[in-house]
């Protein structure tokens, strides 16, 4: 396990070269760079993350961004496996923090819902669970 | 001046929660040593906007990836699964699911009904006073009536939603002719017992913070404690004290700064999980009375660890169901292929659970099901995956193997020095195939759902949440550790509560069966307390 190191630092500007590689516009969706997602967000992620610190900071300064591809992601993975979970991991994270990108996907984050209880007598009622009931008892009697 | 307790309980978890409740609220003394602490709610990461984060480091269900003080390593280098657990008062009910099946008949005669591995040394029926006094004290929601079971008392709640996953998958089951039944989910569908219901947020598995999710540090451990039960935190025990009578005598037990005390009692009651339990049990070996572990004549202690073989098949529709939202526990189960069919090249079964998938960043940096896609494929697998699917998880039963085991590791210590645990573990070519064959029929089962698209993630590492059979019960004291009270043949004041005790693993998830046999181990205890043995 690599140890967190506060101290290291982290080319910003080189990172979100990388993360526009890895999520660029495309499909309808905004690329990294338009939802300034590393710039606004990294600081965040690597408060709730630090430990992921030192080994974002070793992927962003072994990978060149003029002539990075996703391909060259495989090897990484290989030979840093930490550096690649921190990129990986740090990337998506700033990306999905943002509300246009949430909008976009439609997803509000893990939001609390209300029902009713007693709403699932109108699908017992409905006859869904009949077909199950009508085949009858499935479990297998065993000697006491 | 020393303090001597009526009965001793090592862990705050599931059965020890469960049993220090009984026995407290019968006039029983207890105290209980608990190497964590109380679970602060307030803390859990469910609600925040980092949770899929934290999940993955602080909030992880690895110890060895949480590396908390109250934490202790668990070396698997060289197991096929990696065992989780939470150290806390509530115990690994924190991240458990909560799902809430009881075993079956079936489950307790495999040697006579299937011809491998052992009975079990108590029947079904036995336990199914104990699943429904549980299930009242914990507040189960669900609906009776299953044909996978025997008849029994109803949930005292009704069911969770199924939600939109849940009803398409029911409704493909219908078409497939196939067995489905809304999960009982030991989760709050009404407000009960004080406690708020689930609000469907799909976060269970990182503590729930409404508390709707059951745990014993909030529908036992109160009731115990006002019972006058005692209960230490930051206790960690590192073995239990023999007298010359050949009884337990306490404990010995290190606080958070290191300083050692002992807990005398007259009857101590193991409740830390199937390797914690062995590995106090190894480190508690004495030269002159028992140099192999205590209670361990029979050489079982440690072997014999199941944890359930745990595949996932993930299906996708072409339109949205709020994958991410629901509770965690299930919406709905299958025991279609459960019990043996003489037909397979394999005995036993599985028991199926349908999940939520998760937040964005559990659909692309996937613990389960699914592939890490970057560039402009990244936003295409978004567009056409995400909050479009549902899991099947599957548990398949675990068949119990002596090569399996808990072993204490000759290197690694815990943070007071007290020696690890060393797993070894392997799954077996019968549990290869029977998972091969669930993992074929889920897809089969989600494709009928009408999902365009499914996948298959299979026997994941990251899934030994269910430690079971490290101390099996059993009549005879040269094949087995415990008797069916779950009394330890070789010390009659020594007692295991938790899954250590279990001999088969069965298919379903084992949090139901571990509270109901502590409850039945504590009745019978009290039942019979003027015959127990104790220390001079």
């Amino acid at each position: 396990m690599t140890t967190a190191d506060s101290s290291a630092e982290i080319d910003v500007s080189r990172l979100e070269e990388l993360a526009d590689v890895m999520l660029p516009a495309a499909h309808g969706m905004p690329s990294a760079s338009d939802v300034k997602a590393v710039v606004v967000y990294l600081d965040q992620v690597l408060g709730w993350r630090n430990d992921l610190r030192q080994s974002l900071a070793r992927a962003v300064a072994g990978l060149e961004p003029a002539t990075f591809t996703v391909d060259q992601l495989a090897a990484l993975h290989e030979e840093d496996e930490d550096a690649y979970i921190a990129l990986t991991t740090a990337v998506a994270a700033c990306y999905y923090l943002s509300p246009e990108v949430r909008g976009r996907i439609g997803y509000p984050g893990q939001v609390a819902k209300t029902y009713d209880p007693y709403a699932y007598t109108e699908w017992v009622a409905e006859g869904l669970l009949d077909p199950v009931v009508e085949r009858g008892p499935i479990w297998r009697e065993a000697p006491g | 001046m020393t303090y001597r307790a009526d009965v001793l309980i090592i862990g705050a978890g599931a059965s020890g929660g469960v049993a220090a409740r009984h026995l407290a609220e019968h006039g029983f003394d207890v105290v209980c040593l608990e190497q964590g602490d109380w679970p602060d709610r307030s803390a859990f990461p469910g609600t925040r906007p980092d949770w899929e984060l934290a999940i993955r480091r602080d909030w992880a269900m690895s110890p060895n990836v949480r590396n908390r003080p109250e934490d202790y390593p668990v070396v698997h280098d060289d197991s096929d699964i990696e065992p989780l657990m939470y150290n806390a008062v509530g115990g690994s009910m924190i991240i458990y699911a909560g799902t809430w099946p009881r075993m079956l008949p079936s489950d307790f005669r495999v040697r006579t009904l299937d011809g491998v591995a052992d009975d079990w040394p108590i029947a079904y029926q036995e336990l199914v006073p104990y699943y429904d006094a549980i299930d009242r004290q914990i507040g189960v929601s669900g609906l009776a009536g299953d044909p996978a079971y025997p008849p029994h008392d109803d949930y005292p709640l009704p069911p969770l939603p199924l939600g939109m996953a849940g009803r398409r998958v029911a409704e493909g089951h219908n078409r497939l002719g196939w067995h489905w039944w809304p999960e009982p989910n030991a989760i709050l569908s009404a407000p009960y017992d004080g406690r708020r219901p689930c609000v469907q947020r799909g976060v269970c598995t990182s503590g729930c913070a409404e508390g709707a999710k059951a745990s014993t540090d909030l529908t036992h451990w109160p009731k115990a404690t006002a019972a006058g039960a005692r209960l230490i935190t930051g206790a960690r025990v590192s073995r239990i004290t023999l007298g010359p009578q050949g009884l337990a005598t306490g404990a010995v037990w290190l606080d958070r700064l290191g300083v050692e005390h002992h807990q005398e009692a007259d009857v101590v009651i193991l409740a830390a999980n199937a390797v914690g339990t062995a590995r106090l049990l190894l480190l508690s070996a004495d030269d002159r009375h028992c140099p192999d572990g205590l209670a361990n004549s029979s050489g079982l202690v440690g072997q014999r660890l199941m944890m359930h073989p745990f595949s996932v098949v993930t299906g996708w529709w072409d339109d949205q169901v709020e994958g991410w939202q629901g509770h965690f526990g299930a919406s709905i189960t299958s025991y279609q292929f459960y019990e043996t069919d003489p037909d397979r090249d394999f005995v036993r079964g599985a028991k199926w659970a349908l999940s939520p998938v998760g937040g964005p960043l559990n659909h692309i940096l996937p613990m389960r099901a699914g592939n890490e896609v970057w560039g402009p494929d990244h936003h295409e697998l978004m567009g056409r995956t995400f909050g479009r699917g549902a899991s099947w998880a599957i548990f398949g039963e675990d068949l119990p193997e002596e090569s399996n085991r808990v072993e204490l590791d000759p290197g690694r210590t815990d943070s007071h020095g007290i020696p690890a645990p060393r797993v070894r573990y392997r799954i077996s070519d019968h549990s290869r195939r029977l998972m091969a064959f669930q993992e074929q029929r889920a897809e089969e089962s989600l494709t009928a759902s009408g999902c365009q698209e499914t996948a298959v993630a299979s026997m994941i590492p990251y899934s030994g949440w269910h430690l079971m059979g490290t101390a099996r019960m059993g009549e005879d004291p040269a094949s087995s550790v415990v008797n069916p009270r779950q009394q330890t043949h070789d010390v009659p004041n020594l007692y295991i509560a938790d899954a250590s005790v279990f001999v088969t693993s069965s298919g379903v998830n084992p949090t139901c069966t571990i509270t109901a046999l502590a409850l039945r181990t504590a009745d019978l205890l009290v039942q019979h307390r003027s015959e127990q043995k104790v220390p001079a």
